[in-house]
């Protein structure tokens, strides 16, 4: 028999995930970022209703743009004067305001209709780990990159310890 | 050809308009030349979108199943590929409803389709 036993006060509230944009690319997370906005991670997702849920990013101030994007890609918008076109380069974007450049991929991801705005208005970006919705933030998400571990990330004893391999080769 | 008056015919054939605009917006359900357009309209987009409605609803069952078997690690495609194998043959609307009311059940069928894989 169908029924809701199985819905709990979670099924139908809005959650707010967590999400470290550290080391992680921009446009795979904001992918991600949108489809939480937008809710299709639920099975109770529709169209009409927004199922969306806040969605907090920190550290966008590090994330990663791959290439030589940070000097090439061009964020353009149009004064609607003539000659207005105005260009900026990514690295530029990103010293004036560290996180416009994701807050322009999710704006983009998402879908252009009315319940974009809403969408964005549950998106919050921080530029650095200080955030202010400690309280609020149910679950927190791994970024869709695997986050390698750096040389300072290991002990000293797992790097004395690390198999000799370079002069173990050169014997050969 | 004697000439023949409309009569009361006139006013059978619009009102008979007419009875099919109600609710319709102003003028529309209310006045015959522009109720009728408001009718044609109407019967247009009616045919058109019971054909609409089948599509509609099976995309959004899709995408339902989609986000529900994520769930369980596995995503639309690799689901629907183990059912196949497993020969069930459940269509979408019962899958996405089972995801949304009874998950355990669909846990369990999201499990034959994984052994299948």
């Amino acid at each position: 028999m169908a029924s809701k036993l199985s819905h709990s006060i979670g099924t139908h509230t809005r959650l707010w995930y967590l999400i470290d944009a550290r080391h992680q690319v921009v446009g795979r997370l904001a992918s991600m970022v949108a489809l939480l906005l937008q809710g299709k991670n639920k099975p109770i997702y529709h169209p009409s209703v927004d199922t969306g849920d806040h969605v907090v990013v920190i550290n966008t101030g590090h994330a990663v743009l791959t290439g030589s994007k940070w000097d090439k890609k061009l964020y353009r918008h149009h004064t609607g004067y003539p000659g207005g076109l105005k260009e900026i380069v990514a690295k530029q974007l990103h010293q004036k305001n560290p996180t416009m450049i994701l807050r322009r991929a999710v704006n983009g991801m998402l879908p252009k209709n009315l319940q974009r705005k809403h969408r964005m208005r549950r998106l919050h970006l921080y530029p650095d780990s200080a955030h202010s919705h400690a309280l609020n933030i149910t679950h927190q998400l791994p970024g869709p990159c695997p986050v390698f571990k750096t040389l300072s990330d290991y002990s000293s004893e797992e790097i004395t310890s690390f198999p000799d391999i370079v002069t173990r080769i050169s014997h050969l | 050809v004697p000439r023949v008056k409309a009569g009361t015919t006139r006013r059978a054939r619009h009102k008979a308009v007419l009875a099919t605009t109600k609710g319709h917006r102003a003028a529309r359900s209310s006045r015959y030349r522009v109720a009728k357009e408001s009718m044609l309209h109407a019967l247009d987009y009616a045919t058109r979108h019971r054909k609409l409605k089948k599509r509609q609803n099976r995309a959004l069952a899709i995408t339902r199943i989609n986000a529900a078997a994520r769930e369980h690690g596995l995503s639309y495609s690799s689901l629907i590929n183990g059912l196949k194998k497993a020969e069930i043959t459940l269509d979408r609307k019962s899958l996405a409803d089972l995801s949304i009311r009874q998950p355990s059940a669909f846990a369990k069928v999201v499990a034959s389709a994984k052994a299948e894989l």
